[in-house]
């Protein structure tokens, strides 16, 4: 083989093997090659520059997560009680009681603890004025820090003359926070002054009767099933809470929840795992289910998980975005997002996963059943960004406060 | 053949070279990951279940790996998060899977955390959804006359219920919901977390690097 | 072709007969990186940076060519005593009932019928309002200021004659103070004495059918009644606060306001009703609605002092208006029953600065 490598001067043997010279590669082949060496350069550095942006995302995923009570009193404020008792504190005629000039922001800080704590559900005297009370508990989405935080600026500024002296901080609401660790609202002013500071004026009495226990055939459906039907806890959780896209129930008007049930029956809502389970209910099963989740407190288990911008949540909860017409959330599914029976479902506390996986599905046209294709428009007009931001702003928000009504009373929801 | 020696030592250089950054790079990158934060080992019920995914071949239509939203709308359809390589810390071998006929099922726990749902998509996915092609997996299930104690009975709608008597599950099929209802990566992956992030993009605006 | 035989000679030629060798290996790769630049370059320009824009996504919608007015975001409201009050005035706006309670004798808020805290272009934006007063007004046939005009809310709008001091704030009250700096803050940049665009509500023209309040009935339940309420009462929260306002009633504004009217109403109605969905209905449902809804009792008018038909020759005539006005046989005006007590209860405290 070697004697072969060079051309032989002799007349060619049998044993010639071809061979060519090496030809220089065609300019147009050089190019591409060029251009795809640029190519791959260029994806390269924009590669690096995505993992920094992947990188962000999950930062601000993370960020996203409960806040670690960094706030101050004014910004939580604003964030926390503005909506309902109004940035200047003077609550709302007839419906939320001023915290400027409250006997209860003025008394023992562990009153207005015990209140953020717990929430309440009755009547209540404030400032001479009375008023059906009807007040989340914070609880669930608030550190010990940012309870202290809210109770030392509230007081600070429409309460207690001294109360910069008497500031409380985090270990003070965790004692107040093990001290009643299993109770629901405060029934009202009554209570509140009976059992926390009996300095506070006469309060209305509490509303009388207790609240009715649910049907057990109803209690039956939620915890065994019946039939092909399977447990409505068994996905929605003992308490209703849900989880990721399991939607909460806890706290949904009664009238809206029958009402999905009867869309998965006719079809106007798309769940197969809803309608199989609807199909099986009769009318008035529809309506306990609906009364028994509509009087179901239980705390908060959602937090921000979609990396939304939070600010931009709020913005659109609040206000709404005008130039895309959206109005703000809160103005119809009501102040805080509690909802209002028996059309506009409570929006607060719910998982994010579950509100953007319904706004995407209102915007493909998956879901069509809003009154006056009022849902459609709106999760339209948001994009990808503006949907998540506003289901991780929803998620921070306290669970619907308790409304201790007769059963079957939508409008007391 | 001429120069089979410098042919030879091109291409072993090659596939050297190609092992070192498929196979030898990654893998001590892999290696030095630990669990995410919230990520739990697997309890012996769960193991056994995860064994019955692999017999099964569940690999073969469900994938493991939702992606981010610059690739796929996964999280529009409730699959959960863009995954991250401490996720898989516990799955030996891991069960990624590449074919997409059946939904992601990272994190199928949170997603659809019912045991009865499930014991009866698995005897039946037509009984649920009458588009599904998922395969039914009767041979999970024992059908009896009726329930001893201790038995876990399938909810079944009316035309594929048993005629008469009832199906129970297997131990086998607890074990692969209980498998099934753990799969729940929904924590929030670390920033510095592994993943291919080559098609995250910075928008127009916010989320910028 | 000749490249190649070139090529080809050169390297039969052991060495380069023509020209220096170097120099065209030198040549070769200059034309091959320049090809190569130009490919790629092409390519970005295409791919990356869009510049053929039919392909992937459709071209984008051509401007919008109308420049409205921007007031400004509640973020650039100054510190200082000028943002004091502006907030304060922008609190007013928002929850009248409980800043201005003295004078608020129904359910409503500026913000009700003004969409957006005074902002939204086409529902009457204070920041046009602000740059078109002084103004002559034919409704009390005199110059009005600014807050002659918010007088005259209250008197109507906000029904001032059920509210606890029994009619608006009294002339030079904090009130109007207020409320002139917020909108003062609101045309921030506007041109002073040009009706700009976005103004009021927008004229409808009577469509040829006119309106008829039982059509309206019709389109009243299929797109207002979800909000508003079947009996046009609006809906609380569970607090007892009002989500949703009243529309007609004793809650709702009295028939001397402006809303009142039916052409007010309608244009109100298309530009900003349903809620979102501005243009949902057609000119002739929104006057057919607007009809319906005005053609219910409310309070009556505070400047009926004699019988209505005679209120309705001096202060309605030629209105697009039920006032005065025989509907199945019962005569709209007279008013619904003053409440037993002033509406608002005892005071509030003052606001805090």
């Amino acid at each position: 083989m070697k004697r072969n490598r060079r051309p032989d001067p002799t007349p060619p043997d049998e044993s010639f093997e071809p061979y060519e010279e090496p030809r220089t590669i065609p300019i147009p082949v050089l190019s591409i090659a060029v251009a795809l060496a640029l190519w791959g350069g260029l994806t390269l550095y924009q590669n690096g520059q995505a993992v920094g942006v992947g990188q962000q995302e999950r930062a601000d995923d993370l960020a996203a997560q409960p806040a670690l009570g960094t706030d101050s009193g004014a910004v939580l404020f604003e964030a926390r009680c503005a909506t309902c008792h109004q940035p200047n504190g003077v609550g709302v005629r007839n419906a939320v009681p001023p915290l400027m000039g409250s006997e209860f922001v003025a008394a023992a800080p562990q009153v207005m603890t015990q209140i953020l704590l717990h929430g309440i559900d009755g009547p209540i005297s404030v400032a001479g004025r009375q008023f059906n009370g009807h007040m989340p508990s914070f609880s669930s989405v608030l550190p010990d820090q940012e309870i202290a935080a809210i109770v030392n600026y509230a007081r600070n500024r429409f309460g207690a003359p001294h109360s910069s002296q008497l500031a409380i901080d985090s270990d003070f609401v965790a004692e107040q926070r093990s001290k009643y660790p299993n109770r629901g609202s405060w029934f009202g002013g009554e209570e509140i002054a009976a059992v926390l500071d009996t300095t506070l004026p006469s309060q209305p009495p509490a509303r009388s009767g207790s609240i009715e226990s649910a049907n057990p055939a109803v209690l039956k459906l939620i915890n065994d099933g019946r039939g092909p039907a399977w447990a409505c806890s068994s996905c929605h959780g003992s308490e209703g809470q849900g989880g990721e896209t399991v939607p909460r129930l806890a706290g949904l008007p009664s009238g809206y929840i029958a009402k999905q049930l009867k869309d998965y029956v006719a079809g106007d809502r798309h769940n197969e795992t809803m309608t199989l389970v609807a199909s099986t209910l009769t009318e008035d099963e529809m309506t306990g289910l609906g009364n028994y989740y509509s009087r179901l407190r239980s705390p908060s288990n959602a937090a921000p998980s979609l990396g939304g911008d939070l600010e931009r949540g709020e913005q659109l909860a609040l206000e709404g975005d005008w130039s895309l017409d959206v109005p703000g959330c809160f103005s119809c599914h009501g102040p805080s997002g509690f909802g209002v029976a028996p059309g506009f479902p409570s929006l607060a506390a719910q998982h994010p996963a579950y509100t953007a996986a319904q706004l995407a599905a209102w915007a493909g046209g998956q879901r069509d059943n809003a009154p006056v294709a009022l849902m459609n428009h709106i999760a339209i007009a948001l994009d990808d960004d503006d949907r998540r931001a506003v289901a991780d702003y929803l998620a921070t928000l306290p669970p619907v406060p308790a409304t201790g009504g007769p059963a079957g009373d939508d409008e007391d929801e | 053949m001429n120069r089979l020696l410098p042919l030879s030592i091109v291409a072993l250089g090659i596939l050297a070279f190609a092992t070192l950054m498929l196979v030898v790079v990654p893998g001590m990158q892999i290696r030095s990951q630990s669990p995410s934060p919230g990520l739990l080992p697997y309890t012996q019920a769960e193991l056994r279940g995860r064994e019955q995914y692999v017999s099964l071949g569940c690999l073969y239509c469900h994938s493991q790996q939702p992606r981010a939203s610059d690739q796929a709308p996964d999280d529009q359809r409730g699959w959960g998060r863009a995954s991250v390589a401490s996720d898989y810390v516990y799955d030996q071998p891991h069960q990624l899977g590449t074919m997409r006929t059946g939904p992601d099922l990272l994190n199928v726990g949170a997603r659809l955390p019912s045991q009865a749902w499930h014991l009866t998509h698995l005897l039946q996915p037509r009984a649920i959804f009458d588009w599904s092609i998922m395969p039914a997996y009767p041979f999970l299930f024992e059908q009896k006359p009726a329930a001893e104690p201790g038995d876990v009975v399938v909810a079944l709608p009316p035309g594929y219920a048993a005629q008469n008597g009832v199906f129970v599950a297997s131990q086998q099929a607890l074990d692969l919901v209980t498998y099934l209802q753990g799969l729940d990566r929904t924590y929030p992956a670390l920033p510095d977390a592994v993943r291919d992030d080559g098609y995250a993009e910075p928008d127009d605006e916010g989320r910028k690097p | 072709m000749n490249d190649m035989d070139q090529e080809r000679r050169e390297v039969e030629g052991h060495e380069g007969r023509d020209r220096p060798r170097s120099g065209r290996r030198a040549l070769r790769w200059i034309f091959a990186v320049g090809g190569g630049l130009g490919l790629f370059a092409a390519g970005l320009l295409v791919f990356d940076f869009d510049l053929i824009r039919s392909w992937g996504e459709p071209a984008d919608a051509p401007e919008t060519a109308t420049a409205m007015f921007e007031p400004p975001s509640e973020a650039d409201i100054p510190d200082g005593p000028a943002g004091d009050a502006i907030r304060l005035g922008m609190e007013i706006f928002k929850n009248t009932g409980t800043n201005a309670s003295d004078h608020v004798g129904n359910s409503l808020s500026c913000a009700n019928c003004h969409l957006d805290g005074g902002r939204r272009a086409d529902s009457a934006p204070m920041w046009a309002a602000w740059v078109t007063y002084p103004l002559f007004r034919s409704k009390n046939n005199s110059m009005n200021t600014m807050e002659d005009r918010i007088k005259g809310c209250f008197t109507y709008s906000m029904n001032a004659q059920d509210s606890i001091s029994g009619g608006p704030p009294p002339a030079g009250d904090d009130i109007y103070r207020n409320l002139q700096t917020y909108m003062h803050w609101l045309a921030t940049g506007a041109a002073t004495n040009v009706k700009p665009a976005g103004a009021g509500y927008p004229a409808l023209e009577l469509p040829e059918q006119g309106y008829d309040p039982a059509r309206g009935e019709d389109v009243f339940q299929a797109n207002c009644a979800a909000c508003h309420g079947a009996d046009g009462q609006g809906q609380q929260d569970a607090n007892g606060r009002y989500t949703f306002p009243p529309l007609w009633g004793p809650q709702s504004y009295n028939w001397g306001a402006g809303m009142a009217r039916v052409n007010t109403a309608a244009g109100f109605i298309k530009a900003n009703m349903p809620l979102g969905q501005p243009g949902r209905l057609t000119d002739q449902q929104a006057w057919d609605v607007a009809a319906y809804l005005n053609s219910h009792e409310r309070p009556k008018d505070p400047r009926q002092t004699g019988t209505v038909e005679e209120a309705a020759a001096k202060d309605h005539a030629g209105e697009e208006t039920y006032y005065g006005k025989i509907l199945n046989g019962v005569l709209l005006g007279t008013g619904t029953p003053r409440p037993s007590a002033p509406i608002g209860g005892t005071p509030a405290p003052a606001p805090v600065q």
